[in-house]
């Protein structure tokens, strides 16, 4: 076993070329990175890491990928990290996971035409799943799609999807036979964001869920008669529910994750710069206690997720491991949130520009670790999962969905 | 024994509840809390015309002399409905400091007013070097004049913004005193801080002069820093009662909504995981309301042991409150987290508090201080 990754000089070289270039073309930003202003530099370096195959590396290059192999995409992947990004280094929910569906789904027509504008960073799309009526329950959703000539007409209510900047396109699932048989009735659609009929409210939520740039506040989108032309109709018609497996499967964390353990680090900072009686926190038994907690818990979030991404990049059969790093990672948010409070105080829970230690980023994480117990399924949906993964009370366990090893991208 | 409420903690709870249902629902506390002071005239009015201000305060200085379990009826039905507001600042916390530091003047000065509710003041402990013990203070008072001058800051202060007076603890040559300062004297500097926070502030003194008479107890004696440390325990299971309130409220929203809601072709209630959440939520909403209740009971009883379970009924409603809000967000998934719903206000008082006149750490040490001799009651 090795867990460091082994780079040949091949690779070694490849990351002084991206190194260089990054240092180059990374914006340089101040105050918040979801401004207005931040987010277009955020999209500009995405259009030109996508012109040089670098935004989803390990996509083909037939579709607007980069068609690197997975040593590369590591390499990226390291490097970008290195200025706390990820690829994309904005908010394209729809681009990544829709992205990875169209590749393993859709027809040789839909994955020319849809998939460049997505791989090379010309478009931003938003995944579209949650209804009033259908959350944990997706398969239950009332959004209608309603076959008329060589359109769909779509209606009904979305919530709790998008980000603050808009997109360009909206994957989406509907029902397209409002009588039929449970999972035997849906469809995925890529619709133009800007079709006739479509409207968006933004709603009032506690955090942003910490999605990452772009991500700042979530929508309801309203679909009222929307004509949708029938080729953006990915899948096959009612076969949206097969989709969505592979969609789910890569939204439960199947995909993992590289990168360092920065809130631990940056956790111990604020230890050192914040006094008690006279002496840095660092120095309290009581705080080194529940420093030691923190670093329990974002190891071992560290690890299942580089045990995914490994897994994910290696083609290895994957069973539970997906919903349980998200699981986990979601319960030690909130065990980090409360080390957190216990080690620097009400200084936490404060944004104010002289106290906030962080700079803006405690408190925000404290709030989005409560709301980021519910995107991509509860903690209970990944815990029943789990559960029939691993083949709790079955004889024969569940299969994972199939994610075709795209996660990457 | 008998651990019901009596016949008139009947009718205060009543009371306080009636109020909220026709004048503060939970959707107009959402409002309210957008708005730059955070509450309203109505509810302070009400509060101060009904008697909620001066109950711990004795009848001879204008308050009705309840008892605290009395009192804690009260401030748990209020913080059930998340009313804001300093009324724990002004109506407990500061009359408890000035009954117990005060001279015979200072107690006729200030407590009537605050019954009234025509004074609001707040209590200033906490300082950039954060800690609740008293003998963490380091802003210094030093004799100038004919009375001192007050240089420091104080921070996570709650309710100062809305405060007339602050009672701030101060280091004086002869050990910590509390010091009763306009909030427009000149060199006081008052801002609410941003954040997860109710209504913490920053309030900086610099070269502010009072008058010696503005020193709790100076002419008796009486301000000393272990009478502070006294009538802050006091106070505690008061604010606990509060956070068992806010924690009840997570309680009924979750169970409601597990009825309510369906997924599935069923109520969620249904979900063993959801009943797991439910069951959490009420283990902590119990630990911390009868750890609360059996503290304030000590305190009118004069029973021995009064200390420990204030500390106790701290660390078990700070930490309940904080894990039956978790609880009650993982029972409600995405509508939990839209501020309109209204659980969110108690996801914000449930952190805030956390550290109202103590964080469960502090109370832990001050337990694991005084246990290896504390006396175990005999029965049950
Ligand atoms: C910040 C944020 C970002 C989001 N982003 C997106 C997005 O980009 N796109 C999108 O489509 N959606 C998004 N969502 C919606 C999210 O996917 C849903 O909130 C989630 O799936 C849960 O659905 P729900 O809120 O309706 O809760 P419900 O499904 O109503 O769940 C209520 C409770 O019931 C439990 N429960 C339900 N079914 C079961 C079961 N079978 N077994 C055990 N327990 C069960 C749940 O765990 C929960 O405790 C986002 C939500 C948030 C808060």
């Amino acid at each position: 076993m090795d867990f460091e990754v082994a780079y040949s000089p091949e690779q070694e070289q490849f990351r002084a070329e991206v190194r260089a270039w990054l240092a180059e073309h990374v914006p340089q930003v101040e105050g918040d990175r979801d401004s207005d202003e931040n987010y277009e530099k955020y999209r500009q370096l995405g259009r030109e890491l996508g012109a040089k195959g670098w935004l989803r590396p390990a996509a083909p290059v037939e579709y607007g990928g980069g068609g690197l192999p997975v040593d590369h995409a590591i390499v990226i992947a390291e490097e970008v990290d290195r200025y706390d990004l990820r690829l994309p280094p904005y908010y394209d929910s729809g681009g990544t996971l829709g992205g990875a569906s169209i590749l393993v789904w859709g027809t040789e027509e839909q994955k020319r035409r849809m998939l460049p504008p997505i791989f090379r960073g010309e478009v931003v799309t938003w995944q579209l799943l949650t209804g009033p009526e259908a959350g944990s329950d997706l398969a239950g959703t009332t959004t209608d799609a309603r076959r008329d000539g060589d359109e769909y007409v779509l209606n009904g209510e979305k919530v709790f999807v998008g980000g603050s900047h808009g997109a360009d396109f909206l994957w989406t699932i509907a029902r397209t036979d409002a009588t039929g048989e449970r999972h035997r009735n849906l469809s995925w659609f890529l619709i133009p964001a800007d079709l006739p009929g479509i409207q968006y409210r933004r709603m009032e939520l506690l955090g942003d869920g910490n999605e990452g740039i772009g991500s700042g506040y979530k929508n309801t989108i309203y679909f009222d008669n929307v004509r949708v032309p029938a080729a953006q109709l990915v899948g096959g018609e009612n076969n949206g529910w097969q989709v969505a497996s592979t969609h789910l499967e890569l939204e439960h964390g199947a995909g993992g994750r590289i990168g360092s353990n920065r809130l631990f680090r940056m956790t111990r900072e604020w230890a050192r710069q914040l006094k008690r009686e006279g002496r840095p926190l660092i120095e309290h038994p009581d705080v080194q206690e529940r420093l030691v907690d923190v670093f329990v818990q974002t190891e071992v979030t560290r690890l299942l997720n580089l045990r995914n991404y490994w897994m994910n990049q290696s083609h290895q059969r994957m069973s539970y491991e997906g919903p349980q790093a998200s699981y986990y990672g979601k319960m030690a948010g909130l065990e980090v949130s409360q080390a957190m409070m216990d080690i620097i105080g009400p200084y936490a829970l404060t944004t104010d520009e002289e106290w906030d230690v962080s700079r803006g980023l405690v408190e925000p994480y404290l709030k989005s670790a409560i709301v980021a117990l519910h995107p991509g399924g509860t903690a209970d949906i990944q815990k029943v999962i789990i559960a029939r993964r691993i083949g709790v009370g079955r004889d024969i366990a569940e299969r994972a969905g199939d994610t075709g090893g795209q996660a990457a991208f | 024994m008998d651990l019901s409420l009596t016949e008139t903690q009947e009718l205060l709870k009543r009371g306080v509840e009636e109020f909220i249902e026709r004048e503060t629902p939970l959707s107009s506390v959402v409002s309210l809390q957008q708005s730059e002071r955070g509450y309203s005239d109505a509810i302070w009015r009400t509060a101060a015309e009904v008697g909620w201000l001066g109950m711990l305060t004795p009848e001879a200085y204008g308050g009705s002399g309840s008892s605290f379990m009395d009192a804690a009826v009260v401030f748990q039905a209020l913080g059930a409905g998340a009313i804001p507001g300093p009324l724990l600042s002004s109506g407990v916390i500061a009359p408890l400091v000035i009954e117990a530091l005060g001279t015979e003047a200072q107690r006729e000065q200030y407590l009537p007013a605050l019954a009234r509710g025509e004074l609001v003041a707040t209590f200033a402990l906490t300082e950039p070097e954060w800690g609740w013990g008293v003998d963490r203070v380091q802003l210094r008072a030093e004799a100038s004049g004919d009375g001192y001058r007050l240089n420091g800051t104080k921070l996570f202060v709650y309710d100062a913004h809305a405060a007339d007076v602050l009672l701030v603890a101060a280091r004086t040559s002869e050990g910590v005193r509390v010091f009763v300062v306009p909030a427009t004297a000149a060199g006081v500097e008052v801002r609410r801080l941003e954040g997860l926070f109710s209504a913490e502030c920053q309030v900086r003194l610099t070269g502010v002069q009072v008058p010696a008479s503005a020193m709790l107890g100076r002419t008796d004696g009486g301000g000393t820093a272990a009478a502070l440390e006294a009538a802050l325990l006091r106070a505690t299971p008061i604010l606990c009662a509060y956070q068992v309130g806010g924690a009840q409220t997570a309680f009924e929203l979750s169970v409601d909504y597990s009825r309510r809601r369906r997924q599935f072709g069923q109520p969620i209630g249904r979900f063993q995981h959801v009943q797991n959440h439910i069951v959490q939520l009420v283990n902590h909403l119990d630990g911390a309301r009868w750890t609360t209740y059996e503290a304030l009971w000590k305190l009118d009883a004069g029973k021995p042991g009064v200390e420990v379970s204030a500390h106790l009924a701290k660390v078990c409603a700070s930490e309940g409150f904080v894990h039956a809000v978790n609880y009650a967000h993982e029972v409600h998934a995405g509508v939990g987290v839209m501020h309109e719903y209204g659980l969110t206000l108690f996801t914000r008082l449930s952190r805030s508090l956390y550290f109202a006149l103590g964080d469960p750490k502090w109370h832990r040490q001050r337990l694991a201080a005084l246990l290896p001799d504390h006396e175990l009651s005999e029965v049950a």
